[in-house]
């Protein structure tokens, strides 16, 4: 089988494709296959011409960490919970995501999503509930692994602009209804950076690997 | 103002970076990923603690018990108090800003019953207890980030501490971002870099944790401490890259454990231990699978459909994921697997290291958990030596200006430099992958002395090689940089296994199987020039 690659040796050098064979296990995941591929004496792409290994991440390799957010065969996914055997083709299409600045081959600079919720001060404090109900959804709303995939798929998020996507409107909504003080000041950031310029495609909840139903929260911010 | 640098943004370092703050101490919280990656996030279980509405018959003093108890007594009994003690302090500072606990129909947090403890005092957040405090701290440090008091560093990696005359006045750290090295002077280093993962490759665990700085500070002069006891957890899914736990609740359900022979199976466990064999503690069933030759297999599929989407779904999920397995039919082929390090630095009560200024906290750090760990006590431990390394630094002096360390640095530059002009494919990968098989292999679930004198053969020989090898420098310079720090580290877990000739918890020797009274005390190892000198610290001096 056939990897496709869209490398990038550093942030100033231009991208540039590689294909690389994997004749490993069709049970493997995609970062399993990445491991294969740079796992050998000397690596070389499918001309046997040698090259440098692939520049990847990881940390827990079972969906939780949110390290190894990538594009696959034109969707972005979590490398470690994508798997050969359920990819079509014959050949699989890796590349970084693309709004953030790439480091190194699929390694990319994803500050900008702390630095986003840190600028608009967005955290708890103190807990004072604002209602009873809810703990369902702000359990799956904290389980957030800010690995940018929400953003990588809508079609409103740019870097550096001033919509912030759906995995800040999720932690507004963490943040609003756990503590009931900060609700309005939460609420204002949320329409400045999200409530004005979502166009509702919702793709974001559909890549989510955690499942957070940013529909929710938005539904619930906006009642406020 | 006071500064101090945390090495590590997993728990134990951002509540110490957190009640820094809270001191008004600056905090410089460093660390190569967000907090998001640690592996905090993966601890699933949840926090003990007795809290003033208990289960009935509980008590502070009891959960003490249980914990030095599960220690085999090695958990410093002070220590293991004050542990406890803060516990219903921790649990509500965590209900306080915001951690999404499981609550019951008042809003107070729910408790369940967890192995090795005689109450049910273990709070947690669903299924997913670390991400949760994860979570709710990473908003209490932005928190103070705003408040100018922490500042974030990522994409740093730790590469040695500035120590001069036995104390420490800084770390080089080495920042991806800048592609070069980067002395910072603080009034304290707080090291919270986890497991030793690496040692043994796959484990349960992250694969960032590797043990490196354990190494690198034990060749510049920390004392390490138990390093032969090492949690297996018995029950893990083995998938190409790592081990996937399967939780112990697939057991507590009736999952039975059995292998095959002759088209027979053969319910091992329960032949040998009764009705309960398959709730054994975690050290019996791991040596007793790793007793048995065929492949053994967890049943659950007789449980049927109903209670295993009600009771079990992530092993469900996992099993189907990770092992393309139908737990409703097939049984799950398990091993046991490296799951959480008892030892680490050896710290006094207060979280330092034997050199001045230097703490560790969390699982880096060897303090409360003995000779093996119960179960939820792992993410109280993260949150108390956090919050004790803070408070001791809160209330000394700072620590003035910082002798000259030039010579030191561009030293290491140079190493460095010259790793990087290398032109090698070679990947540090397969040293590795080498010494992760000898350790599997040779300080396992179960060791003796022939067993352990040939890992620390093979030990020698990896790091006489890794010197002298050429790496490919492709890769993140940590990448080559920390290997001999790792395989130091591996060399001294090996001695100190060696040095233990008796079985304890979680460490078993074959060729010594009893306890002894002679080795009630912790093992300390130190590192002077290439020499390696363990000894049992008789006079408590780590538990003071």
């Amino acid at each position: 089988m056939r990897v496709s690659i869209l490398r990038q040796k550093s942030p100033e050098s231009e991208p540039y494709r590689e294909i690389f064979e994997y004749d490993g296990s069709s049970d493997n995941s995609v970062a399993g296959v990445l491991d294969h591929i740079n796992y050998n004496d000397d690596i070389v792409d499918i001309n046997g011409r040698r090259t440098d290994r692939i520049g990847w991440e990881c940390s827990c390799l079972q969906g939780i960490c949110g390290a190894c957010a990538m594009v696959i065969n034109g969707v972005p996914a979590l490398a470690c919970e994508t798997f050969v055997r359920d990819l079509k083709g014959e050949e699989i299409d890796i590349r970084p995501l693309r709004k953030y600045p790439v480091i190194h081959d699929l390694i990319v600079d994803r500050k900008s999503i702390h630095e986003n919720l840190r600028q608009t001060d967005i955290y708890i404090g103190e807990y004072q509930p604002s209602d009873k109900v809810g703990h369902e959804q702000q359990y799956i709303a904290a389980k957030c692994l800010k690995c940018g995939l929400c953003l990588e798929v809508c079609p409103n998020y740019v870097n550096g602009k001033k919509f912030f996507g759906a995995v800040f409107a999720n932690d507004c909504y963490l943040v609003a209804a756990r503590n009931r003080s900060k609700s309005k000041d939460i609420v204002g950031m949320y329409s400045r950076h999200f409530g004005g310029e979502c166009s509702k495609s919702l793709s974001c909840m559909d890549v989510c690997p955690m499942k957070i139903p940013t529909i929710a929260s938005m539904a619930w911010l906006n009642r406020k | 103002m006071k500064r101090v640098l945390v090495i590590g943004s997993g728990i134990s370092g951002m509540a110490c970076a957190v009640r820094c703050a809270h001191h008004g101490v600056h905090v410089t919280l460093v660390s190569p990923d967000p907090s998001e990656r640690s592996q905090s996030v993966m601890a699933a279980g949840g926090i003990n603690a007795v809290i003033a509405e208990h289960e009935a018959g509980d008590s502070v003093a009891c959960h003490i018990e249980d914990t030095l108890k599960g220690g085999c007594r090695l958990g410093g009994e002070k220590a293991v108090t004050g542990l406890c003690g803060h516990a219903e302090e921790i649990l509500k500072m965590l209900v306080g800003i915001g951690t999404v606990f499981s609550v019951d129909k008042l809003g107070q947090p729910l408790r369940r019953a967890f192995g090795g403890q005689t109450y049910k005092r273990t709070y947690y957040c669903g299924a997913s207890t670390g991400k949760q405090i994860v979570s709710a701290l990473i908003m209490e440090v932005r928190r103070f980030e705003a408040a100018g008091l922490i500042e974030r560093r990522l994409r740093c990696c730790f590469h040695s501490a500035l120590i001069h005359d036995g104390v420490c006045y800084g770390a080089l750290l080495y920042d991806e971002t800048l592609d070069k090295p980067e002395a910072v002077y603080a009034d304290a280093v707080v090291m919270g870099t986890g497991g030793q993962n690496a040692l043994f490759g796959k484990t349960t665990g992250s694969t960032q944790c590797d043990g490196y700085a354990e190494g690198r500070l034990f060749m510049q002069g920390a004392a390490l401490k138990n390093l032969e006891f090492i949690q297996y957890h018995p029950t893990t899914l083995e998938t190409a890259q790592k081990r996937m736990l399967i939780s112990e609740a697939a057991r507590g359900e009736g999952g039975r454990l059995f292998f095959e022979r002759d088209g027979k199976r053969i319910y091992f466990m329960e032949e040998k231990y009764g009705d309960r064999g398959n709730l054994m503690t975690r050290d019996v069933i791991s040596r007793e699978i790793g007793a048995v030759k065929e492949q053994v297999f967890l049943d659950i599929s007789f449980l049927g459909k109903k209670t295993i989407d009600e009771r079990l779904p992530e092993v469900r999920d996992v099993c189907a994921k990770y092992g393309s397995l139908d737990v409703y039919i097939q049984p799950i082929p398990v091993e046991p697997s490296v799951h959480f390090f008892m030892g680490g630095l050896a710290v006094h009560l207060n979280h330092e290291t034997n050199i001045r200024n230097l703490f560790a906290v969390g699982e880096c750090a060897s303090m409360y958990h003995g000779a093996n760990r119960l179960g939820g006590n792992s993410l109280l431990a993260a949150m108390y030596s956090g919050g004790v390394a803070a408070d001791e630094i809160a209330d000394r002096p700072g620590v003035g200006s910082a002798p000259d360390f030039s010579d030191f640095i561009s030293l290491e530059c140079e190493r460095m430099e010259k790793r990087q002009s290398a032109d090698s494919p070679f990947p540090v990968m397969y040293i590795r992958d080498m010494l992760a098989d000898s350790m599997r292999e040779r300080m396992g679930i179960v060791r003796d002395e022939n067993s352990l004198d040939e890992g620390i053969k093979d030990a020698d020989y990896y790091l006489s090689v890794a010197g002298r090898l050429r790496y490919d420098s492709s890769v993140k310079r940590y990448t080559n940089y920390s290997l001999t720090g790792i395989l130091t580290l591996a060399r001294a877990a090996l001695e100190c296994a060696r040095f233990r000739k008796e079985s304890r918890g979680a460490h078993y020797r074959s060729d010594h199987t009893q306890m002894s009274e002679e080795y009630g005390a912790a093992t300390i190892i130190t590192f002077d020039d290439g020499k390696y000198s363990v000894r049992l610290d008789k006079e408590r001096e780590y538990e003071s």
